[in-house]
This record gives structure tokens, sequence and C-alpha cells, in this order.
């Protein structure tokens, strides 16, 4: 019978007897010494062949039986071999994945560890951003396993890498060695500028270094998150500087010429200048991040939000912010975006209109009837809404609990500080599949696993600490962020998924709303157990931009039931069409939400743009079912020929009547083009259900 | 008796609302190049007020509109469900009637309801957002019926972006 074994890529081969002597006799001959037929056959009489054993294994063997025969030194030789070997081979690996890198139709698809499309051309820059992330990854790794073996013991540490080997788990942003995402105090830049984090730019002192100054911090911030950066006051401080120097009314003199230079700009141009220089500033690819933008997020409040957070809050000359002249302010920056949008492809920054809701719709009619009217001249942003302000979601990953809505000198609002430090994913439909094949109830494995979840991520916060201690983490140090108020955030992918394959009914039933709180709840006992006044954990829906896509085919490998190529970021089957957009609110609403203290955000497909009283009556759908966070999305359409942007989702350019169109559209917080998205996402994308709506 | 096959909720059929659309069987019009077919036949669950009531139940708070896609078989039906609707609403809901008819059967009458469409399906002519269109939709005000046919074929215009806040 003749005997295949197994190389190093795969593919078999006739076992050869003679290709072990050759390898044996040479690693005699490079210590000086030879071996003979009996000591060769003394040497292979250890080691045994069976049908399908791979190459390392045969080598191993002959390790061991060169030691067995006391060949000391020739065994030494033959391992040094085989490590200059396993060099190479790295190197060719690095070799050939740079070379399909270069061959990929898109950076996301060529990306092969964290894939993500707020790239928009592949180069030389994204190139080098993505060589180093296989160490990273390894690096990371071994600090996390090392800090859990000194807090917990290595029978833990061993068990985490088996779990993310297995994908039981996902460390999210293992690429990256710094903490996950912000939203800051803008305070101690305004006090001290950029020095306390290692800038060398002065506190700014009116409008023009403001708006250049604050480019320049935010920058500086995400160079050190892997994450986004959220600025929740970026209106409200430009609205002060605005105040310095044109008075609290200027907004009802905004059409007067400020700007004596042949320009004569009227002081909304003024303005707006100002928006366009900070927006494309930021939009542009950041040497320091890989060649991606920096992910920005801003914040709209309505008045009641506006009391609620900055009541107490008091500019260092003593001003308080203005309310009515930031309510202009907020109005004008969302209709200047809205319609620069249609001169180019702008992706931040992400917004969030925080609305306070009473009686089932939003307390200040103003600003709910604004978002309505925003929603129907096409513009596409978050809302997120409360029936108390004890809450507040700066983007979709920075959803807090506001537990302190007091002013300090030094730090300004507590409010809108938080952030998550490491986000750990559970794939859901992994670990219930395993439990229930393996004939285990899966409520057991997963507490097992929930538990394990947050020491893996209580050692990180003691490597975060470390970090600290040694001057890492300036952030933290110049008080933009608080060690305090950020989470350790506890992931869920793969949740339709799983209870697709316990055969409940994914839409609004009794079995579904139990599995979800069920699973959730699970999450969220142990967030509690776990917290101490230095950890807070929550739990959220992962976006999951590359991981949704990962855990479908590597479960899809292991033999598991995979219904799709991406698993859901939602609670309803993205492709599902059955389900009309107020069951999508219901699933999102607050008997599925409730322990998903993290946040998700809904995002509601449509065809066609709505009008101003529908999307009203929408705002108050989502009040009455407690949907929180959510956005609606109509894809825009670009004509690749001339470049004209479309609010509407078309298949011809009005302009040139060309049919050579992209399409924009949420991809997870952000918008892009749809031909930026990896492959896999692409193929989810035009799956997705939108609504008619004729 | 009416029998409806299916519902959804719709936002172009009826300007402005959020409407729960109730799409009817045993539809006698027989309009060449129909786009739902299948609604000819005698298929689907009674519509009657318990009916009406279960959906309402579910979606009452969420939508503005109930509007009815057929019925041309039995209008004093659907002009008393029209009634219904307003009635355990308290007038909230305001009801919607898709007929294929060209005018309103003579015992009907438009105050039932607050938005009406009439017309058959022509083929060549097409549906309310064609410029040609042969249909009609009209808004019932004071019991006088205005049409509002226009709302449809501006649809697809281009937005219209204000540069400047009012104050």
């Amino acid at each position: 019978m003749e005997l295949f074994i197994i190389k190093r890529d795969g593919s078999k081969e006739v076992f050869s007897v003679d290709k072990i002597k050759n390898a044996i006799a040479k690693a005699f001959l490079s210590v000086g010494s030879f071996a003979t037929q009996d000591v060769l056959c003394n040497i292979l009489c250890r080691v045994s062949i069976r049908d399908g054993i791979s190459v390392e294994e045969i080598q191993n063997q002959v390790e061991v039986a060169l030691m067995a025969e006391k060949y000391y030194a020739v065994a030494k030789s033959y391992m040094l071999y085989r490590q200059r070997h396993a060099e190479d081979r790295e190197v060719t690996e690095k070799l050939n994945f740079m070379m399909d890198y270069c061959n990929a139709a898109n950076a996301a698809t060529g990306s092969k560890f964290d894939s993500n499309a707020n790239v928009e051309n592949k180069n030389m820059a994204t190139l080098i951003g993505e060589l180093p992330k296989s160490n990273f990854i390894r690096l990371n790794r071994r600090l996390l396993t090392d800090r859990i073996k000194d807090m917990y013991g290595k029978e833990l540490a061993d068990k985490y890498v088996e779990l993310l080997e297995n994908h039981f788990i996902y460390k999210n942003d293992e690429t990256s060695l710094a903490n996950y995402c912000a939203s800051i105090t803008m305070y101690p830049w305004l006090i001290g500028g950029t020095s306390s984090i290692g800038g060398n730019s002065k506190a700014p002192g009116n409008l023009k270094s403001f708006c250049g100054g604050f480019i320049n911090m935010v920058f500086m911030v995400s160079s050190m998150l892997s994450g986004a950066c959220a600025t929740p006051e970026f209106l409200m401080y430009m609205n002060y500087f605005i105040g310095l120097e044109f008075g609290n009314d200027y907004y009802q003199n905004a059409d007067k010429v400020v700007d004596l230079s042949k320009k004569q700009r009227t002081l909304d141009k003024v303005i707006t200048d100002y928006f366009e220089q900070i927006v494309y500033s930021i939009n542009q690819p950041t040497g320091a991040r890989n060649f991606q933008a920096v992910f920005w997020n801003i914040s709209y409040y309505d008045r009641f939000y506006f009391e609620s957070l900055f009541e107490h809050f008091v500019f260092p000359d003593g001003n308080k912010p203005h309310w009515e002249s930031l309510s202009w302010l907020q109005k004008r920056f969302m209709k200047w975006f809205n319609r620069e949008r249609t001169r180019s492809v702008l992706t931040f920054p992400v917004e969030t209109m925080a609305l306070l809701t009473e009686n089932n719709e939003p307390k200040d009619k103003e600003w709910g009837d604004f978002a309505a009217e925003m929603y129907s001249e096409g513009h596409s942003f978050f809302t997120y809404l409360s029936d108390n302000a004890d809450s507040l979601s700066s983007c979709c990953r920075l959803r807090n609990e506001i537990t302190d809505n007091g002013f300090s000198y030094t730090l300004g609002a507590g409010g809108v500080s938080t952030g998550s430090k490491s986000v750990l994913t559970i794939n859901l439909n992994r670990c219930i599949q395993y439990a229930v094949k393996g004939g285990m109830p899966y409520q057991v494995f997963l507490e097992d696993l929930v538990d394990k979840a947050h020491k893996i991520q209580a050692a990180y916060n003691e490597n975060l600490k470390n970090m600290q201690s040694k001057g890492m983490l300036p952030l933290f140090d110049a008080g933009y962020i608080n060690m305090g108020r950020q989470y350790l955030t506890i992931g869920v992918n793969g949740l339709v998924e799983a209870a697709e394959f316990l055969g409940i009914e994914i839409n609004d039933n009794p079995d579904y709303e139990k599995f979800v709180q069920q699973i959730l709840g699970l999450i969220e006992k142990y967030n509690k157990k776990y917290r101490t006044p230095e950890l807070m954990f929550n739990c959220e829906m992962i976006p999951a931009e590359n991981v949704g896509i990962k855990h479908a085919k590597w479960d899809r490998e292991a033999g598991y039931k995979v219904n799709r190529d991406c698993y859901n970021s939602y609670f309803y089957k993205v492709e599902d069409d059955s389900l009309n957009l107020i069951e999508k609110f219901r699933l999102h609403g607050r008997r599925y939400i409730e322990h998903l203290t993290g946040g998700s955000a809904l995002h509601l497909n449509l065809s066609e743009h709505l009008s101003k009283e529908q999307y009203w009556q929408l705002l108050k759908v989502a009040a009455q079912e407690g949907c929180n966070y959510f956005t609606f999305n109509i894809p825009n359409t670009v004509c690749n020929d001339c470049g004209h942007i479309d609010k509407r989702m078309i298949s011809e350019c009005p302009v040139c009547k060309s049919k050579n169109l992209d399409y924009l559209t949420r991809i997870i917080g952000y918008m892009k083009r749809v031909s930026n998205f990896s492959q896999a996402r692409q193929q989810e994308a035009s799956k997705r259900h939108y609504a008619k709506v004729s | 008796m009416l029998k409806y096959l299916s519902f959804d909720i719709v936002f172009q059929e009826v300007p402005d609302e959020v409407t729960l659309a109730i799409n009817i069987s045993g539809c006698p019009n027989r309009c060449k190049g129909c786009h739902s077919p299948y609604l000819m036949e005698d298929i689907g669950e009674a519509l009657n007020e318990e009916a009406l009531a279960n959906l309402l139940g579910r979606y009452t708070n969420a939508i503005t509109c109930v509007c009815f896609m057929g019925g041309d078989s039995e209008p004093g039906s659907v002009e008393q469900l029209s009634l219904f609707v307003r009635e355990s609403s308290n007038r909230r809901l305001r009801t919607a009637w898709y007929s294929g008819k060209n005018n309103l059967p003579s015992g009907c009458s438009p105050e039932s309801f607050d938005y009406i469409k009439l017309g058959p399906y022509v083929e060549e002519l097409g549906g309310l957002d064609s410029p040609v269109t042969n249909q009609h939709f009209y808004k019932i005000e004071d019991g006088k019926m205005k049409d509002q046919t226009e709302a449809f074929t501006k649809k697809m215009r281009q937005f219209e972006f204000e540069d400047v806040c009012a104050v």
C-alpha cells in the first residue's frame, strides 16, 4: 500500500524514505560527521509513518530520534536548519501576501487581518500599514496571556488562546496596540493646548486658532486610539469662539459682510468656510493611521439634552454656553454638510442627534421637527432617543450612562467623557451549536465562557494601567479621557444565526424575545458581577464590518450551520423582506435591547426618501417602541463618469445619462462607496433588503 | 365577504402618511398588465371588523392611516370598514381607498374616507407616478374631493436645498 504524506501547502505526496535519509545524512555532514547505513537504520526505526502524516510531524519525530540515539550535536544542527527554513517560509508568506494585496481589487478585500472600507485606495502607505498586523496580533496575544497567567493562572491563559483559535471568541482590533475608542472632553485642550498630550500648540484663543488647532488635536488623539474619536462638544466650543468675536447674537446677523478683503464674505460664509476647512481636513487619509481617515464623531443636542449636559459648564473666561446661537450653529452645520455631500464623498463626521422624549415623542418640538426635516432632505445621521437625559450615545460604540453631570474646572463636562477600552466578542452561533452538538445545555457553556471573557478583559485593563504607569497614555493623564469612565466591552455576533439554529423564528415573537433576553441578560449579569470602581463593562451588538464575515467563513469551514456569508449586526435577518419597517423598530425596541448596555444601531434601509411628516411619525414609533439608536439609510448614487452625486438611489445619472454608477451606503456607522467594501461585504450590501416604499 | 391576502407598511401610496396597506383579494377589475394578478383570485382570510381590530392592535399607534387596496366587489363593506377604523381610533387614524373604478360607487360617500384613488390601471398610461396617468388621487376635505394626483409625479424631483437656516 502506498503511504501519502501531507506537505506544508496541504498537498499530498507519496511518502519517500530516501528523503528522510538524505536530510539526516546532511545533518551529520553539517557537523563534520557521517551517518552509516546502520546509524540511519537505528534512527529511522524510531520514526513511525502513517498515512496522512504531516511533514512537520515527521521532522518532530526525527528530532526526537536523533536525541534518543544520543546524536545531540546533529539534533541541534537539524533543529537550527528547520528554524532557518521556517523563517524563510515566513518571509515568503509575507512576500506572497504583499503580491496578493497589490493584486486585490480594493484595500478592504486585500487586507488579511482587519479589513476596513475606511480606506479609499490601496497604495504603498496602506501596504506599509498592513504588513506588521500579524506581528501586532502575536504581540497582543503574548501581552494578554502573560497577564492572564499572572492574575488567574496558566490554565485560563491557555484557554484564552484555545477559544480564540477555535473562534468561540474574537479579540477586536488585535492588530493595534492602542486602546479602542473614546469620546473626549476638550476642556484640557481649551485650557492648555496640546502640550499635555505631546504636541506643541497653545490653547486656542480665537476662532481661527480654534479651527486650526481642533484639526491637529483630533489627529493627535486619533493616533493614540485604534478606533473612533468623538468630540461631542465640537460645535459648542466653536459657537463659543464665534460668539467671542461676533457676539452671542451673531446668528441674527449672519448675512452681514464681515470680511473686508476683496472677497467681502458674509459671516455665514466665514463660518461655513471653517466647516469646510475642518471637515475636508479630517476626511484626509492619515499617515499615523495606515492611511485611514480618522474616525470622527460629533453630536447635536436638543435644548433639554443641552441643558442637562452643560447646565454647570463654564468656559475659562466665565462665560456660559449660549443655547440659542448653538441651536442655530448645529442646524447650520447639518444643512451645510448635507449639501456638501452632494459635492464630494465625505465620510466624517458621523453625526448623532440626541433627543429627549416625553409621551412617546420628541420633547423639544423644534428639534424633533428639524430632525424629520433633515431626514426628508436626504441627510443621513443617527438619532439617539431617551426619555431621560441620563444616557447618551456619541457613536455606535459610545453609549454611556451619564453618572456625572457635574462640571470641573480642569476636565469640563463630566457627561461627555466615555468610550471603550477594548472589545472582546463572543461568537454566539459557534458557542451555541458547539454546546448543543456536544449534548450540553448551551446556557451552561455560555455562562462559563462569559465568565472567562470578563476575566480576560480585566487582565487587559491591568495591561492598560501598566502602560499608563509608564507614561504611555497621555490622553488619560491629561484628562481627555478617563480610565474609570471607559468601558470594557463584551461584543456579541451571530445572535440571529444562533437563534435560527435553535429553530427560533426571527421576528417579534415570545420565543425569540425570551432567547435574546436570556443571552444578553446573562452577559449583563456578569457585567455587574465584575464591576468595581475601576472596571465597568457593557455589552454591544458589534457592527462587525469584517468579524461577521470571518465568523461565517470559519464556522462554515468547521462544519457548523451557517445561513449567510456575513453574520447580522441587527436583531433581524438583513435579507428578510417579510418584516415591515415597524417590525424592525420593534425588534430593536426596549424588549430586545434592554440588556444591550453598549448600544446597537438600527439601520433602516429604504429605497426612497420619505416626507418630513412621515419621518416625524417614525420618530414617534421609535420612541413608542423604545428603539433608542437608529438611522435611515437610502443609498446615494455617485456617477463614475461625471462625478455627480445624487441623494436618490437611481439607475441612470440625471446629468450625463451614464449607467456606470456607484452607490454610497452605510457600512457600519459611516457612509462609503459600496465598491470600497470588501468583496464579501459587497455581497451582503447587495442582499440587504431596502424596504420598498411604493 | 371581503378577503385579504397580505398587509404592509407603506409610504408612497398616501403622501405624508405612515400607512397600513391591506391587500384585498377577489378583485373584479381585470386590468391588463396588473402588477398583482393573484389578487383577482378569491383567496386569503376574511376581512371583517374582527380581523381589522387585530391588525390595528398590532399597529395602531405606529401608523397614521389605513389604506384598503381594492375591494371593488363590495364597496359597501369597504366603506363600513373605513368607518370602523375611524371610530375605533377616535378619528385619529385616517383612511384611504385604492379603487380600480372610474367613479365612486353611487351608494358610497366620499366623506367616509380621507383619501381616495380612482381609475383602473391602463398599461400604456401607467400608475399614479406617470405624467400621463388616467388615475386620480383625491384628498377629501369638507366632503369635497380635491385632486392631488400631481403630488405623485413630483415625487422623483431632485432635492432642493436651503442654503441658509431660518433664524
